[in-house]
């Protein structure tokens, strides 16, 4: 990539970061933070911005970021308040300064009317301000022009030459070696030529920064000829004289066509103030004579002077130029052979101070690691086997053999979490994206949303990552527009106008948990459960707990919204979420009371590539039930099972009954089912929260195994979610916990085992864990 | 010889920059991302021209300059600080804590090399 457009990536990027810095330091604002130092990052992050931008011409961008960057600075500096009115108008002006960013990236287009708007709202709060602001910072945004200055590499000139003779050859006027300085000087062949006389006393604060009155002489020679001559009439005897003082100056005739005065001062710009400085054209009139004796000129050889000072040769040198020896000893020391290897070890310590500011990382192309995560699997199962052989050969558990396939298993393990990590992602990649969302839903609805979010930094596979987003963006809008009530509302209630939504994400027991709550009116149970007999998704007489009338909700077809609005409708309901988190492997619920808001619970697995299951044998057949489904197993005892019919059952488990199901018969391995005695049962939980006893005829153990898609290597079964490879080399497959649960038509079963699983459209779509492998 | 460049400044996309136009023009190039890493890396950098952004976390600009400038090695390097044409009293500020000269942004690389030409022989 040319290198121009590769930094032009990074710009993009860190504008990313910095967009990120700021809607989080204008939330910890808005929240009551009063940290300095979170206006300053804030400000920075608009400055950063804008400074990129202007640097690779992207005029909108630089525009808005102008004003914004105005009115913070005016924060900054304690010139206008940031009350919740302001914080407000700056969480919006990001919003549309992220817009900028991403118009200025993939080349679309800013909502002009929102972008001017908010600009002039803006320049309204900067100018608003009280003590009649004034200064740099106060300028406007019609006043701002903006220059852009493009960047083209091939134009760069060479380094400045530091030997002596160029530095002759420019002083001179650059007739020595083809003219030094024909690039730099304006001049026109046609302009008349004329002379100027430039008068230059430095004085010790010129030194003091590190200017150095030779190269503003070199420079001054680039704009013509010129003859210097120094005055050294100030020098005092040695012994008065202080090393770091100034006692020189110059005055410099300088011929050429077209000079102006502006072009002269620009050299002399940076000295402005800790110099004397005079300049006449010849003709005019002579300038009042200043203190330090202009008429004692005297003819010193000003080239073998700047010589001196240049290689720190003739102490009186120091004079002219003091920084010299310093400068000059330290280009002695970098030279030293040694002094090269230190300086490269130490440079190498900058880099490494440098990185530890900035988070270390590479990046690598996704396909690379799902190969190794494919490999790695592969060697878990490899290892696996080798273990089943071993052990099948009869060796003792001391043997050195079986103690090194002991440290080998350890070592698979720790391989396969530690490449799962680098798959892992911290869930804020998601999560950042809710503040504006929750902002704009708030201001279409009219509702006051205060959005807090948690656990942030919780990891979890890229892969499930990315599936997040739709399911949270559509809870949240959920939330947000069917949970909070309007402010009025609220107010009524005795509650605070402004809800509150809360996000937050942690790791419990190898899965990550998200929580979606609000501080809303809850479910409307009534409602809901008249809706769903309504629609005949579940029969009147039903008897539902409050929890299964909740999770009413997850079922297809399912609205509860009595007008389609624009920000949660669009004809997807729950159950659509419901389904994409199940896809995941994941599970959710929902808790409410009324009144008091609602809170949803997600549940999902850390990664898609690998299951904990429980190996269990059906009918001669090793199947692998996900661990996480598994509450309990049991021993059914006679008395505890009844039969609600020829092919139904039930099973007393503590005070419920749940139904039992034969796995073999649901799979299609028997037609008759053993007596339940003689088998083992597995209490499980589906992804609705309901419960069913899976009767299996033995436990074979608790393993990890890595999950292969048997969609993509062979064809989607109904009740099999994925397959795995054992360690004896056979292939298990993997159970649809949800879809085996759903009773068959024909085989009746509970009311409640059906709405709390969204009917039957699980079964002929074991999607859950199959897309992975 | 190679002149080496001491660049500070926070933000990657300048760094990158500034990196790109000077190791075109033959400098070499050490990096620093605020005030307080550039302190750190001043005796390593060896520099004979210090490049420093303002706005900056940890340690600002103008905290940096002043602290080369106590520094007896490098109280004579020359500094050049990155500043926009609006930043009057930033540019009387940097002055005052010992800067040398400013180049202001957006810079192309010709204004770049010219500004180190006038500071560095």
């Amino acid at each position: 990539m040319d290198p121009l457009a590769a930094i032009k990536v990074t710009f993009f990027q860190e504008c990313e970061e910095q967009l990120a810095e700021l809607e989080g330091g204008l939330l910890a604002m808005e929240g009551g933070d009063h940290d300095p130092e979170i206006v300053n990052a804030v400000f920075r992050a608009v400055h950063s911005i804008k400074g990129g931008a202007g640097a690779f011409s992207l005029e909108a961008l630089v525009r808005f970021s102008h004003v914004f960057e105005t009115a913070l600075d005016l924060i900054r500096g304690g010139d206008i308040q940031a009350d919740q009115e302001t914080l407000k108008l700056l969480l919006r002006s990001a919003d549309v300064l992220a817009d900028h960013v991403r118009a200025a990236r993939d080349g679309g287009v800013v909502d002009e009317g929102r972008s001017s708007a908010m600009a002039e709202a803006l320049e309204a709060l900067a100018s608003g301000m009280g003590g009649g602001g004034e200064a740099d910072t106060g300028d406007g945004f019609d006043d701002f022009v903006f220059n852009p200055v493009s960047i083209d590499m091939s134009d760069a000139p060479a380094p400045a030459d530091d030997s002596v003779a160029a530095l002759l050859a420019s002083i001179t006027g650059g007739d020595a070696d083809g003219g030094a300085g024909e690039a730099d000087a304006p001049a026109s062949d046609d302009a008349p030529s004329q002379t100027w006389h430039v008068r230059f006393y430095p004085q010790v604060g010129l030194y003091q920064k590190a200017n150095e009155a030779g190269l503003l002489l070199r420079e001054l020679g680039r704009l013509g000829e010129v003859a210097v001559r120094l005055d050294a009439s100030g020098l005092p005897l040695l012994q008065n004289m202080n090393p770091e003082d100034a006692y020189l100056g110059w005055s410099a005739d300088l011929t050429g066509p077209g000079i102006e005065e502006s072009a002269i001062r620009e050299v002399f710009e940076w000295v402005e103030g800790d110099c004397y400085l005079d300049i006449v054209r010849e003709g005019a009139a002579p300038p009042v004579a200043q203190a330090s004796g202009v008429d004692a000129v005297g003819d010193v050889d000003v080239m073998a002077l700047i010589r001196a000072a240049q290689a720190a040769e003739v102490p009186a040198a120091a004079a002219a130029a003091p920084t010299a020896p310093a400068r000059a000893s330290a280009e002695a020391k970098a030279t030293a052979e040694p002094a090269k290897a230190k300086e490269a070890a130490l440079d190498a310590k900058a880099q490494a101070a440098a990185r530890e500011a900035s988070p270390q990382t590479i990046r690598v192309d996704l396909e690379r690691v799902d190969r190794l995560i494919d490999l790695v699997g592969e060697l878990v199962i490899n290892q696996a086997m080798l273990t089943q052989r071993v052990a099948e050969c009869g060796l003792q558990r001391a043997s050195s053999v079986a103690m090194g396939l002991d440290d080998l298993e350890q070592l698979t393990r720790e391989i396969q979490d530690s490449v799962m990590a680098i798959r892992a992602q911290p869930v804020k990649s998601v999560f950042q994206r809710f503040p504006r969302l929750v902002r704009e839903i708030a201001a279409m609805t009219g509702k006051e949303v205060r959005l807090i979010m948690d656990g942030e930094g919780t990891e979890v596979d890229k892969t499930v990552i990315e599936r997040l987003s739709d399911p949270l963006t559509h809870m949240i809008r959920n939330a947000i527009d069917h949970g909070l009530e309007t402010p009025e509302e609220r107010e009524a209630a005795g509650k605070p106008r402004e809800g509150v939504v809360r996000l937050a994400a942690l790791h419990r027991s190898g899965r990550i948990v998200i929580e979606i709550s609000d501080d809303g009116r809850g479910i409307n149970r009534p409602r809901v459960k008249q809706i769903a007999v309504d629609k005949g998704l579940i029969s009147p007489e039903a008897n539902l707990s409050d929890d299964e009338i909740d999770n009413l909700i997850f079922m297809a077809g399912f609205s509860t919204a009595a007008t389609v609005s624009d920000i949660s409708g669009r004809g997807v309901g729950m159950d659509v979420v419901r389904r994409s988190i199940q896809s995941l492997g994941g599970r959710i619920n929902i808790s409410s009371r009324p009144g008091q808001g609602s809170t949803f619970t997600l549940s999902l697995p850390l990664t898609l590539a690998v299951l904990d299951g429980m190996v269990v044998t059906v009918a001669g057949q090793t199947l692998v039930a996900p661990l996480t489904a598994i509450i309990e197993s049991l021993q059914p005892k006679a008395c505890d099972v009844r039969n609600l019919g020829p092919n139904a059952q039930v099973i007393a488990i503590r005070d419920t009954h749940v139904p039992l199901i034969d796995i073999g018969r649901s799979l299609g391995y028997r037609t008759v089912t053993p007596p339940p005695t003689e088998g083992v049962a597995l209490l499980v939980e589906g992804e609705g929260g309901s419960r069913a006893a899976l009767m299996v005829d033995a436990i074979q153990g608790q393993r990890q195994v890595v999950i292969k898609s048997l969609e993509a290597n062979y064809r989607p079964v109904p009740g099999i979610a994925a397959a795995t490879i054992l360690g004896d080399g056979r292939v298990a497959l993997i159970l649809d916990i949800d879809a085996v649960m759903v009773p068959k038509p024909h085989e009746g079963g509970g009311a409640i085992a059906a709405p709390a699983n969204g009917g039957l459209d699980t079964v002929g779509a074991p999607t859950s864990l199959a897309k992975v492998g | 010889m190679t002149k080496t460049i001491l660049t500070v400044d926070d933000s990657r996309t300048m760094r990158d920059m500034l990196h790109l136009a000077l190791t075109e023009a033959g400098f070499r190039v050490v990096q620093a991302v605020d005030g307080l890493d550039g302190l750190e890396a001043l005796d390593a950098a060896q520099a004979d021209v210090i490049i420093t952004d303002i706005n900056m976390p940890r340690l600002d600009g103008f905290g940096f300059i002043e602290g080369v400038r106590k520094n007896d090695r490098h109280r004579a390097t020359p500094i050049l600080v990155l500043t926009t044409e609006s930043d009057t009293t930033k540019k009387q500020r940097a002055r005052d804590a010992g800067a040398t000269g400013w180049i202001v942004k957006p810079f192309n690389p010709e204004k770049l090399i010219d500004a180190i030409r006038r500071v560095a022989a």
